[in-house]
């Protein structure tokens, strides 16, 4: 009971199993209802958070390396051992998972019309899949769980999604096989590497982190791994020209599953780029830290203005999503405190502000369904409360100051100018776009005559789904007004990072540091 | 003198049994046959735990290794898991035939047993003869049916040209070394001048035939398709295994001075064999055309064992044996219950198969994950340890090419889960309750899958211990 509360990270991986084995006996025991097996995935997913809590409270400041370590040989012979451990960069992943999970079980609470039991197996499944993503310090570990949460989101998709849900859930598993593809080949060949200047089988993430693999260009061992590890993440960020399955796996999917795509799913990707490719390539990502952020800013601007375009309201929030991501890999890419702290703290807002506003889609949806822009009009009348709500995640989603979305560009703004203004001004320009495409959208939405009568008698949020968005919204504040705490913990381990693999990369930045910064010149 | 026959000789003794015993059956209690012959493999596979069966006999040219011992006790398994596939079948569509049918499987086991065992060429083509020609009958068992015919020929008139090859590949060799038996001169200097390198490609295509590498498939899913399933469930596993036990004994032991020249048609073979296997299933619309391509690109997999040439790539193989071995018979008894239930083998028979049978689409699931390499079942751990192998040795772009037809092998596998799961059928609701036999024999490869996918470990040891054989009597090449 003490390690449960100490933070045990091997039961909250796979302490949502339990809830499929608790789901089944009520499914049994009450056949003719799906109260009880709702409320109890309801309990087991507050529960995981509630154990995932104390991650947060006993992290120890100013401390980089791994914690909460557990550690066991599994597979001797290839090295393989069961090896979990929480940073800086996971911690408030692994916390955003556990935060996001019960409010998409409670979401989805009357929108499920078939398939209940499997419904709630499944997003369990995909809780446990994802937090071991996160908490993996083992590449086949790594790599199962990686594997592991396609399967339950292909069906997520394909079973409950709606009219091309099939050509969705299909592309969206394609496209990651793909790439998980790639990245099993360069996991062999990182491990020969291994095996080839320490002599010692080992498929150890931290043991790989010592390992200098030659770099002569794009062609060499460091440049494949790269290629292989890149595309792998690129296209589950999604990166710009790899973006493509991402619009239809989010129009297609169930509001859930919406959810936990743009919320989590995504941040695999991007937490692969921190964890995965600065620290094992660093020479590759120096070399070709151009293209690369050159790409982050198209995927900025590009993805803004076909959100500007959409006509569909869940089509504009996941374009939208291709935007924040943009500059999210931006962030990362500048190889500085700001940039990359900037990076893992929009992940958490993008999490919770595209999160809150894909609910807000379907709760509307559920209404009216429809989800055209066309459709609506003057909707604040008859729901104010959905109003309220919508507008405070729409200003989350823009970077108002006093919320979350705020600090995070801010950060990774300040850390582009600091190594590119012309980067920065680029980025930024994505920004203001993504302010007047979601306004707009919410001016359409909320606003003007409300002439239509099927909008006349929307009934405005429960009770039950203002418990789903108030959480998110009391995070947006806390998040915007004291990001204090969430900095400290990440900046330890940014630090190192920067420090043990880009030494040479911040005395540029730090030479090439503008004098408009001014506290640091006086 | 007899210790290292004594499976084969207790097989003997038991299939005396049953033939006894058909005669004196009447024609409706027949289904004692096949209880008695799953007994007799149970006691058979009790049997080969023990030490006292690893020996030399005939002058060395039959060799009981553990390499030999752990592919019959696949073969053992194979042939229980079919034979208690079969006892509804049989006794529903092949009704007075069952001692029949009964007795080719254990004449095509003890075909296998002998020709994994064997260090001389004429006695391996013995035992080759013994394991095939059963088949061919078997084949066509489903005398009423023309597709079951016209597979039967195509595998008859297929596996006798391998046949010939052999021989004339054995020809070659004799002529080359002076010898069949390659057990006396190990390091066979001679092999290469350019008549040893003929004996070596011919004698490759002829067990090309066996396990049905490219270009050699094209028999394959024409007969899946015409014979009785579980049946197939068997012909696609359990002569494989043998063909590349095979494969590797004489490669490794006798042809140990070429490595360098197999290894490269492996590699070759491999590439291709997991190309064709992929593509072409993926317009398939019938279930067990769609498992025989399938099957072919597994074989292209099991054959990067071998070409990576090593004790390590070895080991992996036999591991992948296993993993397939559940996984792909798995499958095909599936197949067995769904056709008993609708009465097609088309793909579109599973639609919604999830509302009608829950847990037999659950079994199916588990096995085209294993089968397309989904973590947490064992076929993840087969293709994983495959691929270091190849990856070991040198063939990086080969695996890569394999990792990315993996992507294409769950394309197809994911469509059989599509329709059981997410398309909406129309007409039939009713409930598919599945024979006894079929539900046990499902069941158990369903666990197996499950549980050697969390520990794979167990399994590892064993193929550990199979390749070990070789260690002792060989330097391995690497």
């Amino acid at each position: 009971m003490e390690s449960l509360l100490n933070g045990n990270l091997t039961i909250i991986t796979f302490f949502p199993l339990i809830g499929i084995l608790l789901i089944v006996v009520l499914s049994l025991l009450y056949r003719d209802s799906e109260e009880p097996m709702k409320i109890g995935a309801l309990v087991v997913s507050i529960l995981e958070f509630i154990i995932s809590v104390p991650l947060y409270t006993n992290f120890l400041l100013g401390f980089a390396g791994m914690q909460f370590e557990v550690r066991a040989p599994w597979i001797e012979s290839l090295g393989v051992s069961y090896h979990l451990g929480v940073d800086g960069i996971s911690l408030f992943l692994v916390l955003l998972t556990t935060f996001i999970m019960p409010i998409t079980i409670l979401s989805a609470w009357n929108a499920i019309h078939r398939g209940m039991r499997e419904f709630l197996a499944l997003i369990l499944l995909l809780e446990t899949a994802l937090i071991g993503t996160f908490l993996a310090l083992d590449m086949i570990l790594f790599f199962i769980f990686w594997e592991a949460v396609l399967i339950p989101m292909y069906f997520l998709i394909g079973i409950w999604g709606t009219d091309r849900r099939i050509y969705a859930a299909v592309k969206f598993f394609i496209y990651t096989a793909f790439g998980s593809a790639l990245m099993l080949v360069a996991i062999f060949y990182l491990y020969f590497v291994h095996l080839d200047q320490f002599g010692t089988a080992s498929m150890d993430i931290l043991d790989f982190y010592k390992l200098n693999i030659p770099y002569f260009g794009i062609l060499s061992p460091q440049g494949l791994l790269f290629l292989g590890f890149f595309l792998a993440f690129a296209i589950k960020v999604p990166m710009f020209p790899f973006h493509t399955w991402l619009p239809d796996a989010h129009v297609e999917a169930p509001t859930a599953g919406s959810v936990i795509l743009a919320g989590i799913l995504l941040k695999m990707g991007t937490y692969g780029f921190l964890r995965f490719l600065l620290p094992l390539f660093p020479n590759a990502t120096l070399d070709l830290l151009p293209v690369l952020s050159v790409i982050a800013i198209i995927g900025i601007i590009y993805g803004a203005m076909v959100a500007f375009a959409q006509h569909d309201l869940k089509k504009l929030v996941a374009y939208s999503s291709v935007s924040h991501l943009g500059l999210v890999m931006l962030g990362i890419f500048v190889l500085n405190i700001q940039g990359i702290q900037g990076g893992i703290y929009q992940m958490l807002n993008h999490g919770l502000s595209t999160g809150a506003l894909f609910l807000i889609v379907g709760m509307i949806y559920e209404r009216r369904h429809t989800k055209l822009i066309a459709e609506f009009g003057g909707i604040s009348k008859v729901m104010p409360i959905f109003a309220a709500f919508f507008l405070l995640s729409t200003l989350s989603s823009i970077g108002l100051p006093l919320l979350n979305g705020f600090v995070g560009e801010f950060l990774i703004l300040l850390g582009v100018f600091k190594w590119n203004y012309i980067y920065s001004a680029l980025g930024a320009t994505g920004m203001i776009l993504g302010a007047v495409y979601m306004l707009w959208a919410y001016q359409r939405v909320m606003f003007g005559p409300l002439d239509k009568p099927e909008n006349k008698v929307l009934i405005d949020l429960n009770l039950r789904e203002i418990m789903v968005l108030l959480p998110i919204a009391i995070m947006f504040f806390v998040m915007g007004i004291y990001p204090k705490p969430f900095l400290s913990r990440m900046e330890p381990t940014v630090k190192e990072l920067l420090k043990t693999k880009f030494e040479e990369r911040i005395a540029v930045t730090e030479i090439k540091q503008p004098r408009i910064v001014t506290d640091e010149h006086e | 003198m007899f210790k290292p026959l004594t499976l084969e000789i207790a097989l003997t003794v038991g299939m005396f049994g049953i033939f006894l015993l058909d005669l004196f059956l009447d024609r409706h209690k027949k289904r004692v046959l096949g209880i008695f012959t799953l007994l007799l493999l149970i006691v058979i596979l009790g049997i080969s735990i023990s030490k006292s069966v690893y020996g030399t006999a005939f002058s060395g040219t039959f060799v009981s290794d553990s390499f030999a011992v752990t592919l019959k006790q696949l073969f053992l398994i194979a042939t229980g898991l079919a034979v208690l596939g079969s006892i509804s079948h049989t006794e529903k569509l092949l009704i007075g035939r069952e001692g029949e049918y009964y007795l080719l499987l254990l004449f095509s086991l003890l075909g296998m047993m002998i020709t994994v065992s064997a260090r001389e060429l004429l006695l391996l083509f013995v035992g080759f003869e013994l394991m095939s020609i059963p088949l061919y009958v078997l084949s066509g068992f489903d005398k009423g049916n023309p597709r079951s015919v016209e597979g039967a020929l195509k595998i008859f008139l297929f596996g006798t040209v391998s046949s010939a090859l052999l021989l004339l590949g054995i020809g070659i060799f004799f002529a080359a070394t002076g010898t069949t038996a390659w057990h006396t001169t190990r390091a066979l200097d001679e092999l290469n001048d350019p008549l040893g390198t003929l004996a070596l490609i011919i004698l490759l295509a002829g067990f090309g035939f066996k396990i049905a590498a490219f270009p050699f498939q094209f028999w394959v899913p024409d007969t899946y398709e015409g014979a009785p399933t579980p049946f197939v469930a068997f012909l696609s596993v359990a002569p494989k295994v043998a063909g590349f036990g095979i494969l590797f004994r004489f490669f490794f032991e006798a042809l140990e001075p070429l490595a360098s020249t197999w290894t490269l048609y492996a590699i070759w073979l491999a590439a291709l064999t997991m190309i064709v296997g992929n593509l072409l299933a993926l317009p398939q619309r019938n279930i067990k055309r769609l498992l025989a391509y399938s099957g072919i690109a597994h074989i292209g997999y099991m054959l990067l064992g071998l070409a990576s040439g090593s004790k390590f790539g070895l080991e992996m193989s036999v591991f992948y044996f296993v993993a397939y071995l559940f996984s792909n018979m798995g499958a095909f008894l599936v197949a067995e219950a769904v056709h008993r239930a609708t009465g097609s083998d088309d793909l579109d028979s599973y639609t919604r198969l999830y509302r009608r049978a829950p847990f037999l689409s659950l079994a199916m699931l588990v096995f085209l994950l294993s089968l397309g390499g989904i973590p947490f079942v064992i076929g993840f751990w087969a293709k994983l340890y495959i691929f270091l192998a190849a990856a070991e040795a040198g063939y990086i772009f080969i695996v890569l090419l394999g990792a990315l037809l993996t992507v294409v092998a769950l394309f197809y596998y994911l469509n059989v889960a599509r329709k059981m799961y997410i398309d909406e059928g129309s007409g039939e609701n009713s409930f598919i309750s599945l024979p006894f036999d079929l539900s046990i024999s499902i069941g158990i490869c369903t666990l197996a899958v499950v549980l050697l996918g969390l520990y794979p470990k167990g399994i590892v040891w064993i193929a550990i211990k199979a390749i070990s054989a070789f260690g002792q009597s060989n330097p391995i090449i690497h």
